[in-house]
């Protein structure tokens, strides 16, 4: 069983936010990968996490291997944050909707970058890691939901199965 | 080649907030932002503990983490195999991750929420360099090359004064910097005065901080160079710098009003710490880690320099007695308070301690005999100004007095005829008042 997102957290996971994923290796090490992008299921309660393989690769095997799945989306302009887990992951075949997807996300957290005032050379850059040829796709099924939002209140959770 | 913690530094000074994978012991992974990723050393950084938080419960019970930073202006990212050592609650290290936590919180409108509770130390088993295909950041200025630039223009001063406006002016050719203090610490070891400033409206000759107070009088406790690359609005870091209590006669600090760059850097000689050289800027981001490593460098040659002045002897010849003549106009009203040996002209202060002290002292002998020719020796023998038997500062103090009158009452002036040697030019009849 999964939670069920709110329209408000499935905008907000679909904003220009920045996404990292970890998971726990084969050997119990952590792993986390920046995603690239993410796409929340029409029902709100599946999640697509867009990742180049070759930046991923351990921590692609260890979802492989069956770790848990702990993704943080965060706003750089407000700072608003949402930390999702589910006991596992699966791979996904890409198509071309989470392609264009991607696309889409990397011009968009580019510009909010750009907006904070880091220099259009990063946002070039950022352009270059976020539209890597090497997508891959995951797709979890949350089962809690925390409020990650830098403060006394972090950690609190805000939906769990 | 596997990247070094040192040469990626420029990814340790909270521009993009760094991200920390961690599990508990059940396996379940974590992912959270970190505040603040210091570097110690070459093998260790150090993670911000500001609330007890999943990252902390895990580490505490499975000592494991990855952490993902990231290089300000070329977005490549590093990741660092991180195993937890341990947590520092106070000391050098945890006085300079607050302050800097201080200017980190401010630039992320985080300042009423970020406080900090440990230093969690890690050693970094593992960094790997995730896009090793993109093109590093642009290089940021040689800060070796700034250092020998400063050293030269600073030359071999010995004259206290001399050394004090050269080595501030030095600071803007050498390091591009236009806003600084060079400030000493005094006899009882319990408070910073400023001796020199550098591009301020008001020079703020005489100003003091408190040993502990502010980023100034944190560096001084705690012997460390202290660099906060962001605007912070916090107040023991920034209102504190200008505190002292609002009763007692005070010189306040110049300081720009809102400095977006800070650093303030221990002069330190033979174990002892003489003082602090403070720069700012209006820029974020102003000072790299590196220009931190080139003026602590610069600091600790200035702090020698500062010394051998101090060490220069007198000259043993007598001192030539001019008369003096004497002076018409209205008369100075100096009223002068034992209390603090606060000195008042014509009721606006001028100058307390030690430095106020001599001047009623010179100004008395001018009173009584017409006096106006003195040296330093008789001045330590004096039994009527509070110095102590060794390390009296005393040359500091006639420089601090000196420029202070020359500010405020260029009608009472201190004039240098030797080594240790001084003449006291007065300019009206004076009226004293005790």
């Amino acid at each position: 069983m999964s939670v069920q997102l709110t329209v408000e957290q499935a905008a907000f996971l679909q904003g220009p936010v920045s996404i990292n994923v970890a998971a726990a290796g084969r050997d119990g090490w952590p792993q986390v990968c920046r995603a690239q992008g993410c796409v929340i299921a029409r029902d709100r309660r599946t999640v697509t996490l867009l990742l180049s393989a070759r930046r991923g690769r351990e921590l692609l095997d260890a979802l492989d291997a069956g770790s848990g799945i702990a993704a943080v989306f965060s706003r750089p302009s407000t700072h608003a944050t949402l930390q999702l887990k589910a006991v596992r992951a699966e791979r996904v075949t890409l198509n071309a909707a989470l392609r264009a997807d991607n696309g889409r996300y990397a011009q968009a957290f580019a510009d909010e970058l750009v907006g904070l005032g880091f220099g259009a050379e990063l946002g070039q850059n950022l352009t270059t890691v976020m539209t890597s040829n090497d997508l891959t796709a995951l797709r979890f099924a949350p089962e809690i939901v925390f409020d990650q939002t830098p403060g006394p209140a972090a950690g609190r959770v805000l939906a769990t199965t | 080649m596997k990247p070094t913690l040192e040469a990626m530094r420029s990814c340790l000074d909270g521009a993009i907030p760094a991200v920390v994978a961690t599990c508990a012991r059940d396996g379940t992974p974590n992912v959270a932002y970190a505040s603040q990723v210091h570097y110690v050393d070459a093998e260790h950084v150090a993670l911000s503990y500001q609330f007890f938080s999943k990252t902390r419960e895990n580490v505490l019970a499975h000592p494991y983490a990855q952490v993902q930073v990231i290089e300000p202006g070329s977005f490549r990212h590093f990741r660092l195999k991180l195993h937890y050592m341990r947590t520092e609650t106070g000391g050098p290290l945890f006085e300079y991750m607050k302050a800097q936590l201080a200017g980190i919180a401010a630039q992320t409108r985080m300042d009423k929420v970020f406080m900090l509770r440990g230093a969690d130390i890690y050693r970094v088993l593992d960094i790997e360099s995730v896009d090793s295909h993109l093109p590093p950041a642009p290089l940021p200025s040689d800060a070796l090359l700034s250092l020998r630039r400063t050293l030269e223009l600073l030359g071999d001063a010995t004259d206290l004064s001399d050394l004090a406006d050269r080595a501030l002016a030095a600071l803007t050719p050498g390091f591009g910097i236009r806003h600084a203090l060079l400030l000493m610490q005094d006899e009882t070891g319990d408070t910073l005065y400023t001796l020199g400033s550098l591009g301020y409206p008001d020079s703020g000759i005489g100003a003091e901080v408190k040993i502990g107070e502010g980023l100034i009088g944190v560096a001084a406790r705690e012997r460390i160079p202290i660099r906060i690359n962001y605007r912070t609005g916090d107040y023991t870091y920034q209102a504190a710098m200008r505190a002292t209590n609002a009763t007692e006669p005070r010189i306040p600090l110049p300081l720009l009003a809102n400095p977006h760059s800070r650093i303030a850097v221990p002069l330190i000689h033979g174990g002892r710490s003489v003082g602090v050289l403070y720069a700012e800027s209006e820029q974020d981001a102003f000072f790299s880690h590196a220009d931190e490593d080139a003026l602590v460098v610069y600091a600790h040659h200035l702090a020698a320099l500062v010394a051998q002045a101090a060490c220069e002897s007198d000259d043993t010849e007598p001192a030539h007695i001019e008369p003096a003549a004497r002076p018409s106009g209205a008369p100075l009203a100096v009223r002068y308070f034992a209390a603090d040996h606060s000195v008042f002209i014509d009721n606006d202060y001028l100058i307390k301690g030690v430095a106020g002290s001599i001047l009623w002292t010179l100004l008395n002998e001018h009173a009584s005999n017409g006096r106006r020719d003195f040296c330093n020796r008789e001045l330590r023998r004096d039994p009527r100004l509070p110095l102590p038997d060794f390390g009296d500062n005393l040359e500091t103090r006639l420089i601090l007095l000196q420029r202070r009158l020359a500010e405020r009452c260029p009608t009472i002036a201190l004039e240098k005829t030797g080594r240790g040697r001084f003449r006291l030019n007065v300019g009206r009849p004076l009226q004293l008042s005790a």
